[in-house]
């Protein structure tokens, strides 16, 4: 089943900031809705009174990872967008993936090595095996 | 824009200059020599290590299809076959495996490896039976062709 790897929003603004209007605006309209149609997901809203750091939504994942994002002089919308999409992601670093497959078992029928395909006078001979 | 009136038009002075500096040194952190620290030769070097890197996205195509063929080779090499026999004996008996995926068997799995070299060398002996005794035997095993519709 689906588990959503997104822990908690925090939506950090000043109440009286001109920047923070779209936060602002987000807060009064849209944020129940998107609360209800992410019910895994918890939403802090915290306004910290008079002019203090820019507003900011803070992401928490379920591995830890914090993620922030600047909301200064967004429109609601973008607000929203920004939070459906930190919402649908994992909290995995955004890097270069090296490789799109990791194995923890590569070889099943035992790696090469430079003793694979000689002989076998070369290998360690057990009591049981006799030289054919 | 707002305007305003001439005296009260002040020009200010830049004052994130140290962020946008550190944008470009941030990519020339390991570099060597000077580079790695004064701007001027940083802009440089870094927007020459952005070409070479777009650049050798299509060479490092051709560097690794050298290596899985190299690999192959050895590997087919001690089980007797040489890399053109053993490529082309393969596609003759319709088995569609890239250099990569032999590569990775030839290290990985290497009983599968010297299954699909006594394959390749099966075919090899029945296509010189084809071309050389013409006529009277049957048609080998292997060399028959399946078609898929």
């Amino acid at each position: 089943r689906y588990v959503r790897q997104l822990q908690r929003l925090q939506l950090l603004f000043s109440p009286t900031g001109a920047d923070a209007r779209g936060a602002r605006q987000f807060v009064e309209e849209v944020a129940q809705d998107f609360a209800r149609q992410h019910p895994d997901v918890v939403l802090y809203v915290s306004p910290h009174s008079g002019p203090g750091p820019a507003p900011v939504l803070r992401a928490e994942y379920l591995n830890g990872t914090v993620r922030e994002e600047l909301i200064a002089s967004k429109t609601s919308e973008e607000i929203l967008q920004l939070a459906t999409k930190l919402a649908n992601q994992s909290g995995l670093d955004i890097i270069r993936i090296r490789k799109p497959f990791h194995t923890d078992n590569p070889s099943v029928q035992g790696q090469w090595h430079p003793l694979t395909n000689k002989p076998s006078i070369l290998t360690v001979q057990g009591p049981r095996l006799q030289p054919q | 824009m707002v305007v305003l009136s001439a005296a009260r038009w002040v020009r200010s002075r830049l004052s994130d200059r140290f962020w946008r500096v550190q944008e470009v040194l941030k990519y020339a952190r390991h570099f060597r020599g000077r580079k790695n620290r004064c701007y001027k030769l940083a802009v440089r070097s870094v927007r020459r290590a952005f070409v070479r890197s777009t650049k050798a996205r299509r060479e490092k195509k051709r560097f690794l299809r050298a290596l899985w063929i190299t690999r192959i080779e050895a590997a087919s090499l001690e089980h007797g076959l040489k890399y053109p026999a053993f490529i082309s004996n393969l596609l003759k008996s319709q088995v569609e495996l890239n250099r990569k995926v032999l590569a990775d068997l030839a290290i990985y799995e290497p009983k599968t490896f010297k299954s699909l070299a006594a394959l390749a060398q099966r075919r090899r002996q029945e296509g010189f039976l084809a071309a050389l005794g013409d006529g009277k035997e049957p048609e080998g095993i292997f060399s028959r062709i399946v078609h898929h519709h």
